[in-house]
């Protein structure tokens, strides 16, 4: 997990695959952390999270049938994210 | 959880064809050489279907993975179900990149003292693989078309 104290204003990097990778037409982003985003003297915004970030980016398809992974281990989709996680979007998995 | 301090897990993933029955043999050896053959056995590999779902014939499957998650995962998976079911060996084999009709995707084996957990574990595990290791498949077909598959086929 990352530490806040050491990389406040580290961005979170968020991954697509496959199906939704293709959508979207990119496999990585960063995206800023709230402690980067948010003015000096700002009102403190809603934490940040994998839904709200799915909604923020506006990606096809419906996030009922995405699951989210958070530093690579499956996340609940209201985790509050920390600067410098990694925050992935995994379409229906097809394994074996 | 029951402790199973002995388990033997043994996790691969290939980007390369791979001879499920010669890696089948190669974990044989180790496990003799450790004197920890099972008297119950286990196992299923999977291959590449000639036919996409509609039945058009397949060029390939391609399989894509999410690299340091799936070989934790698979781990994860593996150790629980094993330690769960108090079976004494594992054997996992993935294959990732494009695999060609009748090759095999995935060898599972599961060894233990008796049928019975063998068979449970190795079903439960396989099963479990499937749905919760982050792997994607996608149909490459000779009409040209590519598809990803949004999900598994039924049991």
């Amino acid at each position: 997990m990352a530490d806040p104290s050491s990389n406040a204003a580290s961005p979170i990097r968020v991954r697509l695959f496959a199906a939704l990778r293709e959508q979207a037409g990119w496999a990585e982003r960063d995206w800023p952390s709230q402690q980067a985003a948010i003015p000096p003297g700002s009102r403190t915004a809603s934490p940040q999270t994998p839904r709200a970030i799915w909604m923020a980016l506006a990606l096809d398809g419906s996030f009922d049938s995405v699951r989210t992974a958070v530093n690579q281990h499956f996340a609940d989709p209201d985790t509050v994210l920390q600067p410098g996680d990694e925050l992935a979007f995994l379409p229906p998995i097809s394994g074996g | 959880m029951e402790s199973t301090p002995d388990l033997s897990l043994r996790i691969t993933l290939h980007s390369a064809r791979f001879d499920a029955l010669a890696r089948l043999e190669v974990w044989h050896d180790e496990l003799a050489q450790r004197d920890s053959s099972n008297a119950a056995e286990s196992l299923f590999v999977g291959r590449v279907r000639p036919t996409a779902g509609d039945g058009v014939a397949l060029e390939a499957l391609e399989l894509e993975h999410y690299p340091g998650m799936t070989e934790r995962q698979l781990e994860q998976l593996a150790d629980h179900c094993c330690r769960r079911h108090g079976v004494s060996s594992c054997l996992i084999e993935h294959r990732i990149g494009r695999v060609l009709p009748g090759e095999a995707i995935v060898l599972v084996a599961v060894g233990a003292d008796r049928r019975g957990p063998a068979q449970r574990c190795c079903h439960e595990l396989l099963e479990s693989l499937k749905h919760d290791a982050p792997f994607w498949k996608r149909e490459w077909r000779t009409d040209g078309r590519r598809q990803w598959l949004n999900g598994n086929t039924p049991l």
